[in-house]
């Protein structure tokens, strides 16, 4: 495989899966930028596990989902059932808390960051195949979860408490329980993704967690579509690879570009590219010519 | 005691700064259902109109104000159609889009600026405006003309738009359309030009709080948006969405907590500690300490 | 006349072998070389400085033969100070490229660069620090030698030409080698026997500057260091005055602050201040007047910055590279050179860069001079020049 096509892929890996992390809060309309910060905390964990106390890769890994899970659930304890401008606060004061606390910890290299991750597996081709392997069995994982959690009577409380808490409090679900354990979801992915990331470059800095992440990631889900997984999966890839095959001139303009497109596709196509509406019709396509009866999911807008 | 009052004075400096900016965010938000999270962006992109036209005209300050005013005023009004299309159905969900675009917003103003602008420099505007001189120094003890504009101005702002807004008919008519355009409609209240006219008093006020903030900061970068973006809505809604006198309340008290804690404790640790102040408000009490007043 | 042809001949052809250019061998009919550079966001402004530089540098080759009797070109990858870009643009420049510039800035350098050392091309990061540039070396080089060796000399010599420097404190931004840079001043400050003061930390994302200022003022210093941003740093000067700072030239501005910011929005309040760096405006050569005039045409009248003349350098450290290996641009051979290339500028001795001659050592430069310069009307005045002994 060729070396840009290894970074394109791994790197796509790490954007689905983590636009996924915020994807899974948003089905209850909870945009939750803790998932950057919980990156940056259970990467250079990770990072410290492996060049300062020599534990395997796969310990660090594991160490990376739990922290990620540690603290999306001591933080969903207090904001599983807030409103979405306080859970964005939430996540956007935590990045800034954890850069301050990498920045002054100069075990994990303070301001200079982490280098000479080593290659997993002892060779950087193995390292290469270890690492996607790892992410797209994430993504085939993680997306079979998702879309197990879409159509079950979770995804659907899910759905209705996007649009209105109140009704779905009253219809008896536990708006916090559910917050809780979608957040807690979401960040354990992210946990885990923030050591991969780190292994992908074999390095850490501060930088790679920036509020540029953050564009990046609700740009995709915003633009792909927020109703399903599958706008992720399309978005995720085409925002990444699209601008590096534009010429110079167009490619200093992506961030514009980015912008323009999520101000374009929320007064358009307010729900993304790819809504449930139209899963919905590919399923029922694809049940048509297989004989069976039309899914019994409906979309969203319907519910 | 010398220097904690210098401090303590610093502090209001740097709090007006967060009192102008979040005053505008509040009135938007009270005006149209806005969450706009790129406020800030958008006054520092009439900051760079300023200067801009500063260049120009070689430092005619009635022009730059005038420019400012105005290029905050039209960007108002150009995104008032988007933000209204994405609000048709008002409920929470359509407030959080109004925050996403206007984090799309804040994208492109903060590229086009790092762009299009002084080739990415930051800018710095003149004396004259900036105004170079202290009108009081006593020791370590020192107050600039911006400094005062921008706290006085900030206090009057606030005062002057609660006044406007729940003491007048045009206010309480801002207020409905904002809330429940369709009852407005049915009480007769022309909506188009009613809300035309409350961008356009958001967008007045954004040009006034650049021009305030070009005397008081007397330059500004691309990232300068950003910086303070964060902060000044942490401060809405640690006071309460939409509440006027909460947000000067809590945007002085954050500007006199850094200045303290910058002073006595730590320069870089200063924010860690200011979030993590704003943080468990938040976590304790998501609807602010003084109540929403949407 | 056949006579002076014949010596003309000769002489051409023992300069050739002497040198060991072998122009016949030469595959290529252009060399490209591809600069990963920050062209936008947030450092797009000193990408773009950057990237003049390194066309500069091609232009005046190209005047006078190209490398080896073929033409330049460097092509400006943008990674735009974002790791994602910068890791794929790195992954497909290793593939064929000889040798590259950049990448900038530290992100990327930390993302990208792993890649270029696994396969073993050297990349010229040439506005970083030692402690950057040395994690790979050999597949690149240092542009400076360590901060330790560095600052104490330049440090010791600033406060040494000011007899009452009794005490001295330092704003420091966390951003980067900056740190460290500041950790090296004190040992020079120290060695002048001043009272170093716990340094005040300037946080990144600050907006107004007084309680910082006020903080270092009540602990009455002599002098001052500035170990941040530009801007930050003329905004502080602006805030020392409006408190009754006079000894202007007890400021002393680190080389990364001299940058455009600090006389943008520094104006007449900077004047009297002294700025270490690199680079000398009054240096008197052809080359280096060509130079200043070219950049200060392009610049509105600004004259050379302080990493202005990093990449311009590096162009012609791989162009003698190239010229005295006898790289071909043979695809073939691509291990080979690079390594030929990398081999040569990690131990290039009387190195002749715009501004003066320096050896390398292992990928270390070992006699780059210093200088303090005060700065009267937005312009530098040479105070002193601090030689770095290998």
């Amino acid at each position: 495989m060729s070396l840009p096509l290894y970074y394109f892929l791994a790197i796509t890996a790490v954007n689905i899966l983590m636009s996924w992390a915020l994807y899974v809060p948003y089905r209850m309309a909870h945009l939750h930028f803790l998932i950057v910060a919980n990156m940056a905390i259970s990467g250079y964990t990770a990072a410290y596990m492996v060049l300062s106390l020599h534990l395997p890769f796969g310990l660090a890994l594991l160490a990376g989902f739990v922290l990620g899970a540690v603290i999306g659930f001591a933080v969903a304890l207090f904001i599983g059932d807030a409103p979405t401008f306080a859970v964005v606060i939430v996540g956007f004061t935590f990045i800034y808390i954890t850069r301050t606390v990498i920045e002054n910890t100069e075990a994990v290299g303070g301001t200079m960051g982490l280098f000479g991750l080593p290659n997993i597996g002892g060779s950087p081709s193995v390292h290469r195949w270890t690492i996607l392997a790892i992410l797209y069995g994430l993504v085939a994982l993680v997306g079979f979860l998702i879309h197990r959690f879409d159509h079950s009577q979770l995804g659907r409380a899910a759905s209705a408490a996007f649009i209105d808490k109140d009704l779905t409090t009253s219809l008896g679900i536990d708006i916090k329980k559910m917050g809780i354990l979608l957040q807690t979801f979401s960040c354990t992915l992210a946990g885990g993704c923030g050591v991969l990331y780190g292994f992908i470059y074999k390095s850490f800095h501060l930088d790679y967690f920036t509020f540029h992440v953050v564009g990046i990631l609700m740009t995709v889900i915003f633009v792909g579509g927020y109703t399903t997984l599958w706008g992720t999966l399309l978005a995720a890839p085409v925002l990444y690879g699209v601008p590096l095959l534009f010429p110079p001139e167009v490619a200093s303009w992506r961030i514009v570009i980015y912008g323009a497109l999520l101000i374009i596709v929320l007064v358009l196509k307010p729900e993304g590219f790819i809504t449930t509406r139209f899963v919905y019709g590919i399923e029922s396509f694809l049940s048509r010519k297989r004989g069976k009866r039309t899914p019994l999911t409906k979309p969203q807008e319907d519910v | 005691m010398e220097v904690f009052i210098a401090q303590v004075i610093n502090g209001i400096s740097l709090g007006s700064i967060y009192v102008l900016l979040v005053t505008g965010f509040n009135l938007l938000l009270l005006v149209a259902m806005i969450i706009h999270f790129a406020y800030p962006q958008v006054v520092v992109f009439s900051m760079y109109i300023i200067w801009l036209v500063l260049e120009v005209t070689g430092n005619n300050l009635i022009l730059g104000a005038l420019a400012g005013v105005t290029s905050s005023i039209l960007l108002n009004l150009i995104s008032a159609p988007l933000f209204q299309k994405v609000m048709e159905k008002r409920g929470e969900v359509d407030i959080n889009s109004t925050m996403v675009m206007s984090m799309g917003i804040g994208m492109i103003i903060t590229d086009v600026l790092s762009h299009g602008f002084n080739k990415g420099h930051p800018i710095a505007f003149p004396d004259t405006l900036a105004g170079g001189e202290a009108i009081l120094r006593v020791g370590l003890i020192s107050i600039l003309p911006g400094q005062v504009s921008a706290f006085v101005v900030g206090v009057i702002a606030v005062s002057g738009f609660f006044l406007l807004l729940y003491k007048t008919r045009p206010g309480r008519a801002f207020r409905a359309i904002a809330e429940d355009p369709n009852g407005a409609r049915l009480v007769g209240i022309p909506l188009l030009k009613t809300g035309l006219q409350s961008y356009a008093l958001s967008g007045l006020l954004g040009g006034l709080i650049a021009l305030l903030l070009a005397a008081l900061i007397g330059s500004a970068s691309s990232g300068l948006g950003e910086q303070v973006a964060l902060k000044v809505i942490a401060v809405s809604i640690i006071a309460g969405l939409g509440n006027l006198v909460g947000g000067l309340v809590v945007g002085l008290s954050l500007g006199i907590l850094e200045a303290i804690v910058q002073g006595y404790i730590s320069g870089t640790w200063s924010n860690a500690i200011a979030f993590v102040i704003m943080l468990l408000v938040i976590l304790a009490k998501p609807t602010g300490l003084f109540g929403l007043k949407l | 006349m056949k006579k002076m042809m014949a010596v003309g001949v000769l002489v051409t052809m023992l300069f050739a072998a002497s040198t060991g250019i072998a122009q016949d061998k030469v595959v290529v009919t252009e060399w490209q070389i591809p600069f990963l550079n920050c062209l936008t966001g947030p450092l797009a402004s000193h990408g773009s400085m950057y990237q003049w530089s390194t066309n500069q540098a091609a232009a005046d080759i190209n005047k006078a033969g190209g490398i080896a009797g073929k033409p330049v070109r460097v092509i400006g990858v943008d990674t735009a100070n974002d790791p994602q870009k910068g890791t794929v643009e790195m992954a497909r420049i290793v593939k064929e490229s000889l040798v590259a510039l950049g990448p900038v800035p530290e992100p990327v350098i930390m993302a990208a660069m792993p890649i270029a050392v696994e396969n073993q091309m050297l990349s010229i990061t040439g506005t970083t620090s030692y402690e950057y540039a040395s994690k790979f070396f050999p597949w690149s080089v240092a542009w400076f030698p360590p901060y330790p060796k560095r600052f104490p000399p330049l440090a010791k010599a600033w406060a040494q030409e000011f007899s009452d420097m009794k005490q001295v404190i330092q704003f420091v931004e966390p951003y980067g080698p900056w740190p460290m840079m500041a950790d090296a001043h004190v040992a020079g400050l120290k060695e002048a026997g001043a009272n170093v003061l716990k340094p005040i930390e300037v946080p990144s994302d600050a907006v107004t500057f007084g309680p910082l200022v006020v903080k270092a003022l009540e602990q009455k210093p002599d002098g001052i260091i500035f170990a941040c941003n530009a801007e930050k740093i003329a905004k502080m000067i602006k805030e020392l005055k409006s408190r009754g700072w006079k000894k202007m030239d007890h400021l002393l501005v680190f080389s990364s602050g001299d940058d455009a910011p600090l006389y943008t929005v520094g104006g007449e309040d900077i004047n009297g201040i002294q700025v270490y760096n690199y680079v000398n405006p009054d240096t008197d050569s052809p080359r280096w007047n060509a130079f200043k005039s070219a950049f200060m045409k392009d610049h509105n009248g600004m004259p050379p910055f302080s990493l202005s003349t990093n990449y311009y350098d590096a162009l012609f450290m791989i162009k003698e590279a190239i010229e005295k290996t006898g790289v071909t641009g043979d695809p073939s051979k691509l291990k080979e050179e690079r390594k030929k290339i990398a081999d040569y500028c990690a131990n290039v001795k009387k190195f002749q860069g715009l501004m003066f001659n320096w050896d390398m050592k292992d990928g270390v430069p070992t006699n780059k001079p210093l200088y303090i310069f005060e700065i009267q009307g937005g312009k530098k005045k040479l105070v002193k020049e601090i030689k770095l002994a290998g």
